[in-house]
């Protein structure tokens, strides 16, 4: 991978955002946040529970206004909703109403693909998501995994230039949350698409990235950019034996600590 | 089959069960119509009650003049028309309303107003306006019709998830893809609900009209017989009213099945299990 300027697919430039709250204030979410993110990057975003890291990826993708600076997509400011990006919300959110083939398909069906170049992305992107023999069920007959897995390949089947993933795997227990993070990886290692994967984990934040973005607590400041210095392909289930891991995961912990004792732990446990 | 069900002794074949329950309503039904027959004339006066050999006999009468027949196919007509248009209407309605805040903002109260409106007493005007022929019934049927599908499918788009239309917008989603792929699908078990709740109260609206002012239907045919204490062949007219329903539930069910599939599906493996 080249680190060339040119390469940066998203320049967050400056960008605020505040929240008009019913009693007239202002509550800021967000303040000049600024960050690049380079073609083919995989970039985690963790901090504590409300610091905006959500608020910031529904920004990237145009669900939310700016309350300041700019976003730019491919060399085009975003204003309105940005389809250029794929968003993998928190819950799996499968249309329930189609049938996995349906909801696979249905990024392809409204951009224009062939009928026949349709059908055969849809069977790659089922197939690697594991899903073969389930195409023609509901997602009320998918385990939550498998719902999980279809809603990323549903986001990654019609090639868009970003995908925007939302704490997608907060809900799952430990065991599917690991097997979930190695296909994520082993899929995104065939296509490399630029990912950005909020998360409150600091070991899954870690184990998948190229760089984690470190925000702070309201209003969401960028604390810190790490670059993880692991090689790929990476085990997820030994990702602790591998190096680089402790260093990067001390350094991330390191500026948690000092964020947590600042803010006093039990105020910055809160949810949001 | 039963062999490797987790709990035998609860398990018995499909059809068996479906008899028993068979069985047991006919004996039910069976012995409501022998109770009817055997009251008649010796505990409650014939004339109030009827009796089930009499109402047979009277269809056969009604049915052979053509009477019968004539009424039917008047408040047929009256609901063939009224119905579908006031839900298709009424869902229409529905969206366009949940779909534009602004919409909702100006006219929602107006509409819950007129909502605290018994309805059926609007059938006297109708009649003014829309004179004794089916029209006035039609229109009748209409507003009965139209209300509970608007109010149904409001209340779905209220409850509408708005990250399937951010997700289906994401994705490139044009607006007519965007209401029959995502939005109508989402809203169709309130759209379902109402639709089906709809359908005794169209018949209710029909007859309604008739009972106020009409020169034919079942409704002007069930009064008249009253009128004269002909009750074998107010049951007749009831009887009739009640198949009318019974095969406009039918028509729905298999609506219901095919749009709702996706539902239906999980439930009914959720209850088998």
């Amino acid at each position: 991978m080249s680190n060339s300027p040119d390469n940066i697919v998203i320049q967050v430039d400056n960008v605020s955002k505040t929240f008009q709250t019913a009693d007239t204030d202002r509550v800021g979410a967000l303040e000049n946040i600024s960050l690049d993110i380079r073609q083919g990057e995989f970039v985690t975003v963790v901090g504590p529970s409300g610091c905006g890291k959500s608020t910031l990826i529904k920004l990237i993708a145009g669900l939310v206004s700016l309350s300041g600076g700019r976003i730019i997509c491919q060399g085009e400011e975003v204003r309105g909703l940005n389809t250029k990006v794929g968003y993998v919300p928190q819950e799996s959110k499968l249309f329930p109403w189609l049938t996995v083939e349906q909801n696979v398909a249905f990024g392809l069906d409204s951009k224009g693909y062939s009928k026949s170049e349709r059908d055969q992305r849809v069977q790659h992107f089922i197939q690697l998501a594991g899903l073969a023999g389930f195409e023609k069920r509901y997602p009320s007959q998918l385990s939550g995994g498998m719902a999980k897995r279809a809603s990323i390949v549903r986001a990654l089947a019609y090639d868009p230039t970003v995908i925007l993933m939302d704490e997608p795997f907060g809900p799952l227990d430990a065991q599917t949350r690991m097997i979930l993070q190695d296909e994520l990886l082993k899929i995104w290692e065939h296509k490399r698409q630029t990912i950005i994967f909020v998360t409150h984990d600091l070991v899954e934040a870690v184990a998948l990235a190229d760089r984690v973005v470190v925000m702070t607590h309201r209003p969401g400041k960028i604390r810190d950019v790490i670059t993880v210095p692991m090689t790929r392909p990476r085990n997820i289930f030994e990702i602790h034996r591998q190096p680089g891991f402790d260093e990067a995961h001390a350094k991330l912990w390191n500026i948690f600590r000092h964020e947590l004792n600042l803010k006093n732990g039990a105020s910055a446990a809160v949810g949001n | 089959m039963s062999s490797n069900g987790p709990t035998p002794s609860t398990n018995q074949p499909a059809w068996r069960r479906a008899l028993k329950i068979h069985a047991i309503r006919f004996f039910f039904v069976g012995g409501f119509f022998l109770l009817w027959e055997v009251a008649s004339g010796r505990w409650i006066e014939a004339f109030l009650i009827s009796s089930p050999s009499k109402i047979w006999l009277a269809f056969l009468k009604v049915y052979q003049s053509g009477e019968l027949t004539t009424n039917t196919w008047v408040t047929f007509q009256e609901i063939a028309i009224g119905f579908p248009v006031g839900a298709l209407t009424g869902i229409w309605t529905g969206y366009i309303f949940g779909r534009s805040k602004a919409l909702a903002d100006i006219f929602e109260p107006i509409i819950i107003a007129l909502y605290g409106v018994p309805r059926t007493a609007l059938a006297p005007l109708f009649i003014v306006w829309l004179g004794i022929g089916i029209w006035s019934k039609v229109g009748v049927v209409f507003i009965l019709v139209f209300f509970l599908n608007f109010f149904n499918t409001y209340a779905g788009m209220k409850q509408l998830d708005q990250e399937f239309v951010d997700l289906a917008r994401l994705m490139g989603a044009n607006r007519w893809r965007l209401s029959f792929r995502v939005i109508l699908p989402a809203v169709s078990p309130y759209i379902i609900t109402g639709f089906k709740t709809s359908i005794p109260f169209s018949v209710i609206g029909a007859i309604t009209g008739e009972f106020i002012a009409a020169t034919e239907g079942l409704g002007y045919y069930i009064r008249a017989a009253a009128g004269v204490f002909r009750t074998a062949d107010v049951f007749v007219g009831i009887a009739v009213l009640m198949i009318i329903v019974i095969l406009m539930n039918k028509v729905a069910d298999l609506i219901e099945r095919r749009v709702l599939r996706w539902q239906t599906q999980s439930e009914s493996v959720q209850v088998q299990g």
